[in-house]
């Protein structure tokens, strides 16, 4: 009988396959669970299926596509979900970064007071919509009226129902509840950070406005362009807050691409249609995410 | 030998039986108030003693997302046996053939003449077909503060809509009050066109030809007076967003005086207020005299799917027979389908007279949206509230939300129309 | 010189003052949630703009636990978010290490594909979900919502505990296994343990995640079997009103476990993300 595999050949093979078993039962259940129905998904906007009526579901081309290009609505949503995005995600990036310059050495008090301005994090956001919405309604909450007595406000309104600041609603819910991701995440980059380099900067004279330009910025970047990524494609898909808070109102000045997808797909039940707008969404987000990717990669091969 | 296996078999079977016979009859509904749950799990336990071996499962879905999470269970497979059919919901749900046909089962049934003939008139609305079992009726009528009418110098309760305007200014000028509790979010339709039919002085929405008649002049009249209100601060500011929920909380907050709709707000509003605060009167009468008043219905109906069909008419008819019912709509606010009912003396309470005496009136027409047209429910629910906030907000006129009204409505009639 | 004293204690004000800023603003919604809670239902309105209400009550809680099936949801919730916790840190964790130790063919595009997931809308997806699940049996089931949250906790946990691992040397598994161990041995006896902290972090991480998601606990299943606690909420808001105070009380009973779990585990994301960070 011919030996056809050496041991050390099989061993070889295994091994080259090794990265693909570690991997295999995520990918397996993202592919099934996730991917397939995406696919799906992504399929019905090229047809044209109304969710209860079975006779529909034929192949309609570009057709929503090109419904797409002329429906104000969505390029309204379009505007909004860049505001909206860009507005949480900077201000989450600031107040984050911030907070963790704060806690960045230890000082008394931090094992406690750490946990506390982490904690928005873990709760759930529609029970943070409702609790905003709460806060902002001038008959039960207190925002309004300090606004006022603070002179922000001409009037206790709520803000909610004022089509030119409604999306300010959301976009405030969303600062509180995402700035401790930013805050954890750059909390750990900045305690990656060698304190030696500092001390040597400090050695040379610099000051700490010099040395958070000259060392800090340039260490934090290259992770940060990986959180800010995920966290951009993460909040513009988020409606969550949006539907809850104004249902993307008045007069859908607070509609977002994700939760016109949302009205499109449950109450006019045309999941074609809106399926072409997630799809616009994914392609837009698509090209984002390869823009950062490359910039991280000058960044680190630049470092 | 052969005959006695198959005696043996035969008796095997049907001492099995009892144990197969175990069904679970799945009742989806989205009244989950501490009342309704009530009435329902007392019929539930009832059915089940009498019916040994059948289980009632049942899956009660909050409101809000009702509409959406029924679509989802119905477009994936996951079907009931009965379901609550608000009547929005009907038209939807029967053309594209998931609701049985109820005529053969109406035929055969005993309490078929008590019924409210337009009950089953509304419940015939698409195809002429009976596809759901109307429990209860839904007609607007006309609640008013009667602490801010006297703060505010208002006589009465107002007849007509000029009456109407001229107290939603009177309560107006009352520092922090509003005369009108204005629905600008989800459900505005309603509103709209009651007041545009009370100004037009007639509530077709469609022509002979099948066109809408929602830019004509007597409509844009009304159209223009809701916008007056929301302009003139007679409604509060924040009321561009309200839904159900703010207005019904609006009125019983005393924030503002004047609120139209079901009888399904009495019960909340009695337990903020005390009952000499407030009163019931049928809509105030525009043009010519009448009023329309949305008339709406709430009903339930069989899956034509659900494989147990004759049981579940028979557990339909226990929880909308003629005892049963009345305690039903007693508890999610509705009017009785059964004449006999009309005689219950939770109805012989004054505050009710108002539905009954809407539904008696000859000036009084009920108006039912075209919720026959598939494209409705987008329409009512998000582009129609999109358009009129924009009204409100002055963003556009009142004959430019009448001409985008008319234009969708009409395009879908034409459709509709073609089939 | 570090500078006077004087510039010292006024960096040490700015320093607390603007922490204190921070506390009071995490710290002040989750107030008006509990206050909001504890009010009774009579002065719920009347004095709703008040920081203080005049009097208390637990009628909400005793509400909430005696008249629902509140123990129910939150025990669903429980399992759900427990068993995703686990299997998505046990996935992401062979995963992550896969994408941390090997560069393989395919890398970039299995990262894409994992990317692209989370770029899609959930809405659309909704429905071919309810249907596979529909014709495998896991509609109206948790072990159905187990399944889908760990699918699509997965991406976000590989790339942490991916993170975590470059922050361990290749030459610890790399000698293990010049001894003759095997690498899956070197990965579960030597390796793994040593980024406890970042799989706890994970676990947490994944957990808080299923703990509140809402869309897929409403739509996909129906029966209160089957249901966890954000359904419970949503059944407050009935047809005519919102009850708040329950609605409140629930909501609060139902962060309780996960404050105090977040709470715990903050400290080693901080602690595992910077050992990775430092591979960038």
């Amino acid at each position: 009988m011919t030996v056809l595999y050496t041991s050390a050949g099989i061993r070889r093979r295994l091994a080259a396959l090794e990265p693909y078993l570690y991997s295999a039962p995520a990918l397996l259940l993202i592919t099934v669970t996730t991917l397939v129905p995406i696919v799906i998904g992504i399929s019905y906007a090229f047809r044209n299926v109304m969710l209860l009526d079975p006779t529909s579901g034929g192949f309609v081309g570009l057709d929503n596509f090109r419904d797409l290009m002329r429906d104000g609505s969505f390029w309204g949503a379009l505007k909004n979900t860049v505001t909206w995005t860009v507005s949480c995600v900077a201000f989450q990036f600031i107040f984050g970064l911030i907070l963790a310059l704060l806690l960045n050495r230890p000082f008394p008090g931090r094992s406690i007071i750490q946990p506390i301005v982490f904690l928005p994090w873990a709760i759930p956001t529609f029970l943070i919509g409702m609790n905003w919405s709460w806060l902002f309604n001038p008959a039960i909450g207190p925002l309004p009226h300090w606004a006022y007595a603070l002179g922000l406000m001409s009037a206790p309104d709520n803000i909610l129902s004022d089509p030119q600041h409604a999306l300010l609603g959301p976009i405030i819910a969303s600062i509180w509840w995402g700035t401790p991701f930013f805050a954890i995440t750059l909390l750990a980059a900045l305690q990656a950070i060698p304190s030696e380099i500092y001390e040597a900067a400090e050695i040379d004279g610099a000051g700490s406005l010099e040395r958070f330009r000259s060392i800090t910025l340039p260490f934090l970047a290259p992770t940060m362009v990986v959180t800010v990524m995920l966290r951009t494609i993460w909040i513009a898909n988020s409606s969550e807050l949006i539907v809850v808070m104004t249902k993307g109102g008045p007069a859908d000045s607070s509609q977002i691409v994700a939760s016109y997808v949302f009205t499109q797909a449950y109450q006019g039940l045309n999941f074609g249609y809106a399926s072409a707008v997630a799809t616009a969404l994914v392609v837009l987000l698509l090209i984002y995410a390869l823009l950062l990717v490359s910039i991280r990669q000058t960044m680190l091969s630049s470092r | 030998m052969i005959k006695k296996l198959l005696l043996a078999g035969a008796a095997v079977a049907m001492l099995a039986a009892p144990a197969l016979a175990d069904t679970n009859l799945r009742f989806v509904q989205t009244n989950t108030s501490d009342e309704s749950l009530a009435v329902l799990n007392t019929v539930i336990k009832k059915f089940e003693a009498e019916n040994p071996g059948v289980k009632v499962e049942l899956i009660s879905i909050p409101w809000d997302n009702s509409f959406e999470k029924f679509a989802t269970m119905i477009a994936a497979g996951d079907i009931p046996d009965v379901a609550e059919m608000p009547d929005n919901w009907v038209a939807l749900y029967a053309n594209a053939g998931h609701l049985e046909n109820l005529e053969p089962y109406l035929e055969k049934w005993e309490h078929k003449a008590d019924l409210n003939p337009r009950a089953l008139e509304l419940a015939r609305k698409v195809k002429d077909t009976a596809y759901v079992l109307p429990y209860g009726l839904f007609v607007k009528s006309l609640y008013y503060n009667k602490k801010l009418f006297a703060e505010a110098g208002v006589a009465g309760p107002p007849k007509t809509v000029d009456d109407f305007m001229d107290a939603a200014k009177k309560v107006s000028a009352l520092p922090g009050k509003y005369g009108y509790c204005l629905r600008g979010g989800s459900g505005t339709f309603n509103a709209w066109a009651m007041m545009g039919a009370a100004t037009n002085g007639d509530n077709a929405f469609f022509d002979k030809d099948g066109m809408s008649t929602l830019d004509q002049p007597g409509w844009v009249a009304g159209f223009q007076n809701q916008i007056d209100i929301y302009k003139n601060g007679w409604a509060p500011k924040d009321s561009v967003n309200w839904g159900y929920k703010e207005t019904v909380a609006g009125f019983y907050t005393g924030t503002c005086a004047m609120l139209d709709q079901d009888a399904d707000v009495l019960a909340p509003t009695s337990e903020h207020m005390a009952p000499d605060d407030f009163g019931v009167v049928p809509m105030p009468k525009g043009k010519g005299g009448k009023a329309f008043p949305v008339l709406s219905y709430g009903s339930w109906g069989i899956m034509s799917a659900s494989q147990h069909k004759d049981l579940a008419w028979k557990f339909l008819t226990m929880l909308d027979g003629p005892q049963t019912d009345p305690q039903w709509t007693k508890a999610v606010g509705a009017l009785p389908i059964f004449k006999s009912a009309e005689k219950d003396p939770t109805y012989a309470d004054p505050k009710y007279r108002a539905w009954f005496e809407s539904l008696d009136d000859k000036d009084i027409v009920p108006t039912v949206t075209p919720g026959y047209l598939p494209e409705y429910s987008l329409f009512a629910g998000s582009t129609a509230v999109k358009l009129a906030q924009q009204a409100l907000l002055g963003q556009i006129t009142a004959e430019d939300l009448s001409k985008q009204f008319a234009g969708i409505l009409t395009k879908a009639q034409q459709k509709y129309l073609a089939k | 010189m570090r500078g006077s004293y004087q510039t010292r204690t006024i960096k040490w004000a700015l320093h607390y003052g603007i922490l204190l800023l921070f506390v009071v603003a995490a710290l002040f919604p989750l107030y008006w949630l509990v206050k909001v809670s504890i009010t009774p239902n009579d002065i719920l309105y009347k004095q709703g703009t008040d920081l203080l209400p005049s009097k208390l009550s637990f009628e909400h809680y005793a509400t909430v636990i005696g008249k629902s099936d509140f123990l129910l949801f939150f025990r669903n919730s429980i399992i759900v978010s427990g068993i995703t916790a686990i299997a998505s840190t046990v996935l992401a964790t062979a995963s992550g290490y896969a994408f941390s130790r090997f560069a393989f063919r395919g890398k970039f595009w299995i990262v894409g594909v994992m990317l692209v997931t989370q770029m899609f809308p959930l809405v659309i997806v909704i429905t071919p979900i309810f249907s596979i699940f529909g014709t495998l049996g896991l509609t109206n089931s948790l072990a159905g919502l187990i399944i889908i949250y760990t699918a699509f906790n997965i991406p976000f946990a590989t790339f942490l505990m991916q993170s975590f691992f470059d922050g361990i040397p290749k030459d610890l598994e790399e000698a293990a296994m010049i001894d003759g161990a095997t690498r899956f041995k070197a990965f579960v006896q030597i390796i793994a343990p040593l980024t406890l902290p970042g799989i706890v972090a994970t676990a947490g991480f994944c957990f808080t995640g299923a703990w509140g998601e809402i869309l897929f606990a409403l739509l996909l299943n129906s029966s209160a079997s089957a249901s966890t606690f954000p359904v419970g909420l949503l059944l407050y808001s009935t047809r005519a009103t919102i009850e708040y105070g329950p609605m409140m009380a629930a909501g609060v009973l139902a962060l309780i476990p996960v404050c105090i779990f977040f709470f715990l585990i903050q400290r080693y994301l901080v602690q595992g993300l910077t050992a990775g960070a430092v591979k960038g």
